[in-house]
């Protein structure tokens, strides 16, 4: 098999090849088009396969990470959205929680006031109404007043509709009769619905997520049209798939139906592309750690399983959405982080960043204002003439004239103050990291972290030291690690049904045949797909709390016939789960069955290890020493650190720290006290002690 | 401004180099953040979990506040430190003593709380056996024992003891044992006890989870470091106000408001009551002194203690008004930033009741009263507040399946007034209150109700250069027999117009019985029964408008009519904007209807 990988990024759209029978493994790195991001992505891919030499006809897969749909939500650019409602219940979308987002302030905007996914005007109503708990219909619905709503929005230019129903989670049948009405009036209109999207309780939620889906529906669709005409233009006919923010690949036909499910397309990627790269070296339980210029993008991966964000903490642009999504917290710190003292006198950094242009004063592109970057370089972490692999040499003199600056503002020494900005920086980072383990029960210290990214090698030991974790593994790529991650994905689809079933009073038929008919829908799905049987893996859970509680734990269930027996154990996996999550149980409370789910997992081929490049004993490998600055027991010192080219070193020879390791992509920095050690897949693990 | 920041830190007398401050100063948020995440995922009531009527906090030993979580309603943390001065003032006239393994409950009102139903359970911190701080964490229980179900909606209690049970800083784990009669006690006092009593259990198990965390940090750091860096950091957020406030023009800025009390009752002391409030700017202090208020309702539970709701709600808005977070960013909420802030209020007065007048329903008029401020400070910085902000109403619904209690509190939200450059938030909760709606599929799904409608009111847009926000209609109906109770306001005085801005509008409760004739009810409604069939209708108040609407772009006029806020007819009457049928701008008209209104 034959695959591409193909991440497109705010500034360069990265390509990995990879042929799974001869395992070679080409990259290809092009700039971002950004007015049209498929056209840039087929040159490159164009560019990919003259390179090689090959057809582009024999690819079998192209794997797409896109931000199309996140851009169309961020910078609100949408479709012209109509919604159909309950009579009673216009404003659903407009109110919502009626929380402000912000405790303080009286000048703030609330997001679905400010920047409405369907106006008021567009949103209408009619008759018909469902009730829990077994979806009883308390008024028909009025077909009549949709057909009429249906012609109206064509005659207004409506571009995309959701249809919101209350309680359509228990009973879709209303909204499927409307979407199918809006449809045959207007053909030519995107026409969503909130149970198609998002079948669970919570109509704001639920709602929104339906509208956001209509909204950027048009766009994504377009996209994907045109990035197929562009794959056929170019003499390729393989299959595209499209990463989803849950962390698997859906067909681009399912993903020109639910955009929405593509909202963290690319950090999903980096996710995968992680821990498939520790994954080589037998390591599954991992902290990604993907730091760029602006931002730094944390998942958590335990026995080789992302952790799924719960469905009550997905916003995007400060609006909730209902789905599966891989859990990555995002804090504003990258190697653009701008260093700063705020009007209170406190020492700053990030979350603003310089970007690329005007950057880092280090980039001697005008920058004026001291980042993360120019700390690096004052204090030695980064070699002026081998950053980027040597495609981009820094200023030393700019970068220590702007910490000159920030430390006289402080009163501080100038190395005092290059050295506060990585501390603050990395402190901030573990505590990102802290929040998605320590406050859920995990031990750090029981993980190793991933470093990728431009900037993750470089401070992925300090910050492990922070937490206590005592391996990093620095990928053989850490800068193309999305486009590589996102050839380790399968399709993968969800399924969800809202219960409300009460323990004691379970209807076990009801749920196992509930069960069933989710297997269902996701064999219909993969059999459409074409993929076989055998290479689909089912998987069974459920969102369950005490009754009573708001907030649900997923629980894994078993395969098979549901009885009284795996019930108790469902049981006690949560009582379980729960004391591991909050530090506290409630045995005695009964257990609420919220929705159940099912994940389905079709095979797809994937990228093979990389063979390691270097043969080389570490004297070999050395490209010179220079001054590096650290801080040991509380004082900074200065070091005499050997800089290394990576892709020299040979497998299995530790590397004693201080030691900066350069390659085209990234810098990885080795403290005192630290080794590196090149190991299997190509990986750098950095180890602390001996 | 660009050079003083270097000499600020300097002049400020920092104890500490500012990277570790910086460090300590995160990792005490990041404390707060994980008590307040794990306290609304466990509790079982709606009112904490949904609504998120509950605070988290760290305080050194005397109370004072370190950080809170973000996730609380500000009426909620910022009490806290009121409530640890209460404690230790009750352990010391006791003659108790604090130690390891302890666990404090307490809700007495004129110790910190300010009503009964906000319970808080305290954790003192200890490390190699000094008390280095609190871990706390408090919450709107369902239920406290009061006369009728439910803990919101009790305006006719006539004193402290009818307003359920009063909880004076006792061990609810003494030295790690758990005081059993206390803990039955309760069991056998609150309805609904399954509940309020998980929803207690949650608490502890947070504020212990902080007290955890916080002596890992001082053991990181040692106590001294981490002493110096909250210092550090309540003086920082004390510089911070303080150049806010000197940026204001010295001067006194006087405002007066009135809440409707009781506007059924034919006692004249019981309704129609003024809330005064002047502000007196001096340098880089400011006094808020309440004169002018009215004096205490003794026999109804309207009274606002000083401590823990009026200086709350002061706090509130002079927070919000001069450091607004959309404009100036996260600031640490401590106690540092309450220093250059000075409350004056009248004794045995609304703001400022004494013992045992009842508190139990203060809620509303506290949001009066940061209103009433908010007006206030409107004379000096009229672009940075909003009109008139409509008020709250609290609503309990309850009722008896087989032996037991079910009991379900709402919220339902108030709206702001225009403000400079902006129309007013429609729909949305208020000033000291921030807590969310539940939803209608899971109310339906577990209760007895059934929502109806929700959705905002028609043809209600309060006219202004930009207009005050617009409420929403929510219906209530019963599905089996239950109850009913209600503590509100804004029923008979609407929220202010600004420079020019008409009033907002007022807001309203319906009764439309199953069989009969709607009735329309007050704002403060003690338990009413309520059959199967039977509707409750709760109407929102709209925001006062800001500036001359003769002057609103008319653009937006003509985009509210389209968008069914305004109506043809209102906007050429309030806002002198002419709409043709087919909803366009009719320009020339306008000119000419608006040089008119100029010219009279």
């Amino acid at each position: 098999m034959r695959l591409i990988g193909v991440d497109v990024g705010g500034t360069f759209t990265d390509l990995v090849y990879t042929d799974t029978s001869s395992n070679q493994t080409v990259i290809n790195k092009v700039p971002t088009t950004l007015e049209d991001p498929s056209i840039g992505a087929i040159a490159g891919i164009k560019t990919l396969c003259a390179r090689l030499n090959i057809d582009p006809g024999v690819v079998d897969h192209v794997l797409h990470g896109t931000t199309i749909a996140t851009n169309a939500v961020l910078e609100f650019d949408g479709a012209k959205t109509g919604i159909v409602t309950n009579e009673g219940y216009r404003d659903i979308l407009h109110i919502g929680r009626h929380q402000r987002p912000l405790n303080y302030s009286i000048m703030q905007d609330i997001p679905w006031q400010a920047r409405p996914l369907a106006r008021r005007r567009h949103r209408r109503v009619v008759g018909g109404r469902i009730a829990p708990p077994k979806g009883e219909v308390l008024q028909p619905l009025d077909e009549q007043a949709v057909r009429e709503i249906a012609r109206e929005f064509k005659a207004e230019g409506i571009e995309a509709a959701a249809v919101c129903f209350l309680f359509s989670y228990i009973d879709p049948s209303h909204e499927d009769r409307a979407k199918q009405i809006i449809e045959e009036e207007y053909p030519e209109c995107f026409v969503t619905s909130s149970a198609q999207v998002a079948p669970q309780f919570r109509e704001f939620e639920r709602f929104t997520t339906a509208a956001m889906n209509a909204f950027i529906g048009p766009k994504v669709r377009d996209y994907v049209a045109n990035f197929e005409a562009g794959l056929s233009a170019a003499n390729l006919d393989a299959d595209l798939h499209i990463m989803g923010s849950h962390g698997g690949a859906a067909t681009a036909s399912l993903v020109s139906e639910k955009p929405i499910l593509t909202l963290l397309s690319g950090p999903a990627a980096g996710v995968l592309g992680g821990a498939w790269a520790a994954g080589l070296g037998g390591r599954d339980r991992l902290i990604t750690f993907d730091v760029g210029g602006t931002s730094a993008d944390i998942g958590i991966v335990i026995d080789g399983r992302f952790a799924e964000a719960t469905a009550r903490d997905t916003y995007i642009g400060g609006y909730p959405v209902l789905v599966p999504m891989i859990d990555i917290e995002t804090i504003g710190a990258g190697g653009g982080s701008i260093a700063w003292v705020d009007r209170g006198g406190a020492f700053r950094v990030g979350p603003q960043s310089a970007g690329s242009r005007p950057g880092p004063a280090a980039y001697g592109h005008g920058g004026l204002k001291p980042t993360v970057t120019d700390a690096n370089l004052v204090l030695g972490r980064l070699d002026k003439d081998h950053f980027l692999g040597g495609d981009m040499s820094l200023d030393s003199a700019a970068a220590r004239t702007v910490i000159d600056g920030l430390a006289a503002e402080l009163g501080l020494d100038p190395l005092e103050t290059a050295a506060g900005i990585l501390t603050i920086l990395n402190s901030n980072m573990a505590n990102a990291i802290r929040s998605r383990t320590v406050q859920k029960g995990l031990d750090p210290r029981d993980f190793a972290l991933v470093a990728f990214g431009g900037a993750g090698p470089l401070h992925g030991a300090e910050v492990a030291d922070m937490l206590g974790i005592p391996e990093v593994v620095v990928p053989a790529h850490p800068g193309i690690t999305s486009a590589a991650g996102l050839l380790t994905t399968d399709l993968k689809y969800d399924a969800i049904k809202t219960e409300f079933q009460v323990q004691g009073a379970i209807d076990l038929s009801k749920l196992s045949g509930d069960f069933a008919s989710l297997e269902a829908d996701l064999r219909r799905q993969y059999a459409a797909d074409g993929i076989a049987d055998r290479d689909i893996r089912l998987s069974r859970a459920g969102d369950l709390r005490y009754l009573g509680q708001g907030y649900e734990l997923r629980i894994e269930f078993p395969d098979g016939i549901i009885d009284a027996a795996t019930l108790e154990e469902v049981w006690q996996a949560f009582h379980a789960g729960h004391e591991a999550e909050y530090g506290h149980v409630f045995p005695d409370s009964q257990i609420e069955i919220v929705n159940i789910r099912m994940t389905g997992v079709g095979l797809m081929p994937k990228i093979a290890a990389p063979s390691p490049r270097g043969d080389s004993a570490p004297a070999a490998a050395r490209l010179h020493s220079g001054d590096c600055v650290f801080r040991i027991d509380g004082a900074l010192r200065t070091f005499e650190t050997i800089y290394y080219a990576r892709q020299r070193l040979a497998t299995d020879v530790p590397v004693p720290g201080p030691a900066v390791f350069v390659q085209t992509d990234t810098t990885t920095v080795v403290p005192p006290g630290w080794f590196a050690t090149v190991e299997t897949g190509d990986n750098m693990i950095l180890r602390r002690g001996h | 401004m660009t050079a003083e920041p270097a000499l600020k830190i300097r002049d400020g007398g920092a104890r500490m180099d500012p990277v570790t401050a910086s460090v300590i100063q995160g990792a005490m948020e990041n404390i707060a953040v994980e008590m307040g995440h794990k306290l609304m995922r466990m509790s079982y009531s709606s009112i904490i979990r949904e609504s998120e009527d509950f605070g988290a906090a760290l305080t050194d030993p005397a109370g004072r506040q370190l950080c809170e979580t973000p996730q609380s309603t500000p009426l909620q943390s910022g009490p806290i430190p009121g409530y640890i001065e209460g404690i230790l003032q009750i352990f010391a006239e006791r003659g108790d003593v604090l130690a390891p393994g302890d666990v404090i409950i307490h809700n007495s009102a004129y110790h910190g709380a300010s009503h009964g139903p906000d319970v808080a359970f305290c954790v003192p911190v200890f490390v190699a056996g000094n008390l280095v701080g609190f871990s706390v964490t408090t919450a709107h229980h369902l239920d406290i024992g009061a006369l009728s179900p439910g803990s919101c909606g009790i305006v006719d209690a006539m004193d402290a003891y009818a307003e359920g049970l009063q909880m004076k800083a006792l061990k609810i784990y003494d030295a790690g044992r758990p005081n059993g009669p206390l803990w039955q006690m309760l069991r056998d006092n609150i309805r609904a006890s399954d509940l309020v009593v998980g929803d207690m259990e949650a608490q502890i198990a947070a504020a212990r989870i902080g007290a955890d965390r916080f002596i890992d940090l001082i053991e990181r750091y040692g106590l001294a470091t981490v002493e110096a860096a909250y210092e550090d950091l309540m003086d920082y957020s004390e510089r911070i106000m303080r150049d806010a406030i000197a940026a204001l023009p010295d001067g006194r800025y006087n405002a007066r408001t009135f809440i409707d009390g009781f506007e059924d009752s034919e006692d004249p002391a019981r309704r129609d009551l003024p809330i005064e409030v002047t502000a007196i700017v001096a340098g880089d202090t400011i006094t808020v002194d309440f004169a002018g208020t009215a004096p205490q309702v003794a026999d109804r539970p309207i009274n606002m203690p000083l401590k823990g709701t009026t200086d709350c709600a002061v706090w509130l808005t002079i927070r919000s008004i001069l450091l607004d977070t959309a404009v100036h960013g996260h600031i640490p909420q401590n106690s540092g930033l309450t220093r250059p802030i000075k409350i004056v209020a009248p004794p045995d007065s609304l703001v400022n009741p004494t013992f045992p007048a009842p508190t139990i329903a203060r809620f509303c008029s506290g949001n009066q009263a940061a209103d009433t401020l908010m007006k206030a400070l409107g004379q000096a910085v009229p672009r940075q507040i909003s009109a008139g902000v409509g008020n709250l109403h609290v609503v309990s619904f309850s009722g008896i399946r087989a032996t037991s209690h079910w009991v379900h509190m709402e919220i339902h939200e108030g709206c702001y007034g225009g403000r400079f450059g902006k129309d007013g938030l429609d729909a949305v909760d208020t000033l000291y209150a921030n807590t969310r709606n539940n939803p209608i599929e899971d109310i339906e799904s577990h209760l007895p109700l059934r929502v109806n409608r929700y959705e905002l009111r028609d043809d209600v847009c309060p006219p202004g250069k930009w207009r005050g926000g617009i409420g929403s209609i929510r219906e209530f109906e019963f599905t089996e027999n239950g109850g009913v109770s209600v503590e509100g306001e804004g029923h008979v005085y609407p929220p202010w117009g600004f420079d020019g801005g008409a009033d907002g509008h007022t807001s309203a409760l319906i009764f439309v019985p199953n069989q009969g004739n709607s009735v329309p009810l007050p704002s403060k409604l003690p338990n009413k029964m309520a059959r199967a069939g039977d509707k409750i209708v709760m109407v929102g108040p709209c925001g006062g408008g800001y500036g001359d609407p003769f002057e609103r772009d008319s653009i937006r006029v003509v985009e509210d009519v389209r968008d069914g806020y305004v109506s043809i007819a209102r906007a050429r009457s309030d806002f002198g904007v002419v709409i043709t049928a087919s909803l366009e701008l009719d320009e020339a008209e306008t000119e000419k209807l608006r040089r008119e209104q100029r010219s009279h």
